[in-house]
């Protein structure tokens, strides 16, 4: 139940950074505490059944569920494409706005325009 | 900069509560079926004795493949965006800061303070060897931990560090961004040809061809080989192109 807890505030503080914060980077910061603690929970829930390393050795065994393990693999290289692609948005905004500030950012833009 | 912490980020704090309590208070157990199956019959099917491998390059492989397009997406995009700017910005002069500070090219650097000595000859040394480690956690995917993802990722990092520890401009050439994209080009390649390989023996798309031989884990080691090389270079192709590129 604590470890449930603590992915929760960790999962809560990325969501608070996205939220209150202004800086994009702080929020790009913030998506991949989220992606993080979705990953870990994952991986936490599905090792409850078992001990070992998912690796037969030919004998029985009680192994973790490797289906989560596999699961989050996909969601790891997801989170790195969208980190990529959301650094280089932010890249872009600076060079529009001149500043990482999105709420500046937005006046700026819309003085513009 | 002071965070602003408000009514409405004070509500969403606790509608994102509302919904994650659920899931907190939770005591259903988690369901042993899969394991046990996979446990079982998973070496048999696939060849693998890792079984997260087994799952990721044999049960779910569809996927794998999916996976490896978001990234391409992915990379192309950062380059599209990145690209914009360098035309927006026109002169290398006035690259954002990070940029300046840490790009490959020493002329568009601004100032030389965070690439200490310390940086270029650690990283140049250690490059090789993390490249090597790279290759043995690609390769021995099928039979301990790692895999085609894990590995690339690790290659994707010797790659940077040996960008960044090549001093005074001597280009190793996966430190360029070109041959890197010739490399991811043609991993993709093998990739479509390794899938589509099976069809040969009468076995669907993405079927082993090797499925009846000694050795029906050699179609998820070439998996893994081809995956880790794509992902590896897609990475730190994109790694270097945010470093501001060799070329």
């Amino acid at each position: 139940m604590v470890d449930r807890l603590l992915l929760l505030i960790l999962f809560l503080i990325g969501f608070l950074t996205i939220v209150a914060k202004r800086n994009m980077i702080k929020k790009i910061f913030g998506l991949n505490i989220i992606n993080a603690a979705v990953v870990i929970l994952f991986v936490l829930e599905g090792s409850r059944i078992g001990m070992d390393a998912p690796i037969s050795n030919g004998e029985p065994q009680q192994f973790v569920d490797p289906l989560p393990q596999a699961l989050m693999l996909t969601a790891i290289v997801i989170g790195v494409c969208i980190t990529a692609l959301s650094l280089a948005l932010a890249v872009h905004l600076y060079r529009i706005g001149g500043t990482f500030d999105i709420d500046k950012v937005k006046e700026r833009l819309h003085d513009g325009l | 900069m002071k965070a602003r912490i408000d009514f409405r980020s004070i509500l969403a704090l606790v509608a994102i509560l509302a919904v994650l309590l659920p899931i907190l208070a939770t005591d259903t157990p988690w369901p042993t079926e899969p394991r046990d199956y996979l446990a079982e019959h998973a070496e048999d099917e696939t060849g693998a004795k890792n079984i997260v491998s087994a799952i990721y390059l044999g049960y779910r492989v569809f996927d794998t493949m999916g996976e490896t397009i978001v990234l391409l997406v992915a990379v192309l995009g950062t380059i599209g965006i990145l690209t914009k700017v360098e035309s927006l910005v026109g002169d290398t002069q006035q690259t954002i800061g990070t940029v300046s500070a840490f790009s490959l090219s020493a002329e568009k650097r601004r100032s030389n303070r965070l690439r200490t000595h310390l940086l270029e000859v650690v990283t140049g040394k250690v490059g090789p060897i993390v490249l090597l480690f790279g290759f043995y956690v690609m390769l021995y995917g099928h039979l301990s931990p790692g895999g085609g993802f894990q590995g690339g990722v690790i290659i994707a990092s010797g790659i940077v560090f040996l960008a960044l520890g090549n001093q005074r401009g001597e280009t190793s050439h996966l430190s360029n961004s070109e041959k890197l994209v010739h490399i991811e080009t043609i991993a993709f390649l093998l990739l479509v040809i390794v899938s589509s390989s099976g069809l040969i023996t009468g076995s669907p798309f993405f079927g082993n061809p090797l499925d009846h031989t000694a050795v029906p884990v050699g179609y998820i080691v070439v998996l893994n080989a081809v995956i880790g090389l794509k992902v590896g270079t897609s990475m730190g192709f994109l790694c270097i192109a945010m470093m501001g590129g060799t070329d």
